[in-house]
């Protein structure tokens, strides 16, 4: 028999960077919110300038490296085992926003209507057999005043482009409208940056130094980057990360009406014989508590948030929480990461300082930015190159040809080239396809005794195509810089940090999960925040437009709080 | 915290894991390699602490990988010649003792990279031989914009982790 703890409003599972937006927004409109966080709030000071403790050990996501990570298939014929691509979440007040590289862009108005707009210009043909590509249910219009409300509330450093339709000569020229620019001026140029630049401009494309959540001013008490280059994995030492644990959180928290509890890893969501949830289960020091509340958020990672719904069952959804039309774990996508990487002999690039959020990117391949008449693909990707490139992640790099891995040969090669190598990456979309889905593991437990989530993904020729289309790209932009030499990975990589779907949004209940606020079509006080409603998943960072939707859905809770919360 | 063993090998499987890594990161002419980083003191040391799941690994494949030494040269690894236990590392490293070994091999590359160039604070990179290799001037707190431009010769200076 669980403990049962006094009612509220919302519960929120999991504050990280999407809970942490939607706690501010509740709180200010007066709503009661706990948050059930599983991991703890996380001491900045252990995070040291140190890229085995950060990097290689993973020290932050430990609680969820250590067991809770997705198997992996690309086929269903197919035993799941270890993932061989990247996976990391983390457990922490603040959630991946506390690790991030902090880039923040907004999605192409493109991005939202993928589907439609493809066919409108390329015939029906152009959508790949088996794709479950659809346009989102709302507009980039319609989600610009969150973005915006976004940018000011954690704090955004980026040059604007376009403002209203009026193009300035700063910034992205690509970018949508927005009605005012940034709240900081973007990061410091750098010398490797402005020669890639230059080389951008030079093949007819447009960089700019891009947006990022890392303050270059004081912001909302917090303090600016001095460019360490110890943000991926790490907290960081001057807090100028925008990470919502010290932005959005502690503006809620000041209120009186956020209470968060730490190490309470939610188990099920609860449901009555109305079919509306009424709490959530969890589990803190051993204990098992039953937390009722109006309404729940659910707001963990892409792979969580299917993990939480499925094994959800009851009366009113036999297989699993707002899956009765089977939807919950459809509709799987990541990005596909390729890298070039270029030899300048002799010259010092000083890459390993710096933070990743010196990003300069461009968008001339992004999303329908460009003609894809013939190209046998449709979808695209931002182009970058960034900072922060540290000996451990040097020395592992992909070898051009004929370089030894190992030897006299590799110490000789490496010890003159560490600071002579530079890379560019893209972000390539991935289009949502039936067979790609997330499903529980029927063999592989947490150390709790739940199934992990299996993942099961293949890709299309789609998504090869687009893959050689963009590392060409990227070769052609590190010769052009004067790369004497360039290479690449060799192969197709995929970054399942950067993952979607699995609580689909649309306005079809057969082929979605949630509507266009993010609210379950089937149990109408479940919220779902987070990436994994996304249809589509663009081909930049998702964090900023997954805040955005997170601000949305809270909004739109508060408008309609009398409906939702019966 | 439970009390840890102070070494996860015995002295005889250092000597070897210390043997192996220094083909791969050999000490040459300026004497900036996997020996002088005491890289094999940072894999033992991470075998009795985060890697202590590697443990069996480590004992299984360094006795296998001598074994194979035996079996191809009637002696042991740590008597074979350095071009000799560079053409056994090859050969592993191909797959030609199979699938564990291979592993086993890939393995040890990783962590004598991450030993090699990780911060000493962790047992390797013993006196900064690896970051004074790759001329890499330490981690700090600030660089300035002068230090991020294009040539600009850094001073190295070691030891700010970040401890304040």
């Amino acid at each position: 028999m669980s403990e049962r703890m006094r009612e509220t409003e919302v519960v929120l599972i999991g504050i990280g960077a999407a809970g942490g937006i939607a706690a501010q927004v509740l709180t200010a409109a007066g709503i009661e919110v706990v948050a059930l966080e599983a991991g703890p709030r996380l001491d900045p000071k252990p995070f040291l300038l140190d890229e085995v403790r950060n990097d290689v050990r993973s020290y932050m996501s430990r609680p969820k490296s250590t067991g809770e990570l997705p198997s992996w298939r690309f086929d269903a014929s197919e035993k799941a085992g270890a993932s061989p691509y990247p996976l990391l979440m983390v457990n922490a007040v603040g959630g991946t926003s506390v690790h991030y590289d902090c880039w923040s862009f907004r999605f192409q108005p493109w991005n939202f209507r993928g589907r439609s707009a493809s066919i409108e210009r390329y015939g029906a043909g152009s959508i790949p057999a088996g794709s479950t590509i659809a346009d989102w249910p709302l507009s980039y219009e319609e989600l610009a005043p969150a973005y915006d409300a976004v940018e000011y509330a954690i704090g955004i450093a980026g040059a604007a482009c376009n403002i209203d339709g009026v193009r300035g000569d700063e910034g992205n020229w690509f970018e949508a409208p927005r009605s005012r620019g940034f709240p900081m001026p973007p990061q410091r140029m750098t010398g490797w940056n402005e020669m890639i630049a230059g080389a951008a401009r030079r093949l007819g494309w447009h960089p700019y130094q891009s947006p990022v959540a890392l303050n270059t001013q004081p912001y909302n008490g917090n303090g600016v980057c001095t460019y360490c280059g110890f943000c991926a994995s790490g907290t960081c030492p001057q807090n100028a990360k925008s990470s919502t644990n010290l932005t959005t959180i502690p503006i809620a928290e000041a209120t009186g009406l956020l209470r968060i509890e730490t190490g309470a890893r939610v188990t099920r969501i609860e449901v009555g014989v109305d079919g509306r949830v009424t709490g959530v289960t969890y589990i803190q020091d051993g204990t098992e508590r039953f937390q009722p509340a109006k309404v729940v958020l659910l707001g963990a990672f892409v792979y969580e948030n299917a993990r939480l719904l499925l094994p959800s069952k009851s009366r009113a959804y036999p297989d699993g929480l707002s899956n009765n039309h089977g939807q919950v774990g459809k509709h799987y996508m990541l990005h596909m990461t390729p890298h070039a990487y270029g030899l300048f002999p002799g010259r010092r690039l000083n890459r390993f300082n710096g933070a990743p959020g010196q990003v300069l990117s461009l968008d001339d391949w992004n999303a329908d930015n460009f003609d894809h008449s013939g190209l046998g693909f449709i979808g695209g990707a931002m182009l970058s190159s960034m900072h922060e490139l540290k000996p451990i992640q040097v020395t592992s790099l992909p070898l051009p040809p004929g370089v030894p891995r190992w030897g006299a040969g590799w110490k000789d090669w490496i010890a003159k080239n560490a600071n002579s190598i530079g890379t560019v990456n893209a972000q390539m979309e991935v289009l949502a396809y039936e067979h790609n889905v997330l499903d529980l593991d029927p063999e592989k437990r947490d150390p709790y005794g739940e199934p992990v989530i299996r993942i099961t993904h293949k890709l299309g020729e789609n998504e090869q195509r687009g893959w050689a289309f963009m590392e060409a790209r990227l070769q052609e932009w590190l010769r052009e810089a004067g790369a004497s030499e360039v290479w690449t990975r060799g192969r197709v990589h995929l970054d399942g940090r950067h993952a979607y779907g699995g609580t689909r949004m649309g306005n079809d209940p057969e082929t979605s999960v949630v509507d266009k606020w993010g609210f379950s079509h089937e149990a109408p006080n479940l919220g779902v925040i987070g990436s994994s409603v996304y249809p589509t998943t663009g081909g930049c960072n998702p964090t900023l437009t997954l805040q955005a939707l997170a601000w949305r859905t809270a909004e739109h809770l508060v408008a309609d709080w009398k409906t939702r919360a019966g | 915290m439970a009390a840890m063993p102070e070494s996860g090998l015995d002295p005889t499987q250092l000597a070897l894991l210390d043997a192996i890594t220094s083909r791969l990161v050999p000490s040459g002419s300026d004497g900036l390699g996997a020996h002088e980083a005491k890289v094999s003191r940072y894999i033992d040391l991470a075998l009795t602490d985060d890697y202590r799941s590697l443990l069996p690994l480590y004992i299984e494949g360094l006795a296998d990988l001598d074994a194979v030494a035996v079996a191809r040269y009637e002696r042991g690894f740590l008597e074979l010649a350095p071009d000799e236990q560079d053409g056994l590392l090859a050969a592993t490293e191909a797959g030609e003792e199979g699938l564990p070994l291979q592993t086993f091999f890939e393995l040890v590359l990783r962590h004598t990279r991450e030993g090699m160039f990780g911060d000493p604070v962790w047992g390797g990179n013993d006196a900064y031989t690896g970051w004074r290799l790759l001329s890499y001037p330490g981690p700090r707190y600030e660089w300035t914009a002068e230090e991020q431009q294009l040539d600009f010769a850094i001073e190295p200076r070691y030891g700010d982790r970040g401890e304040r």
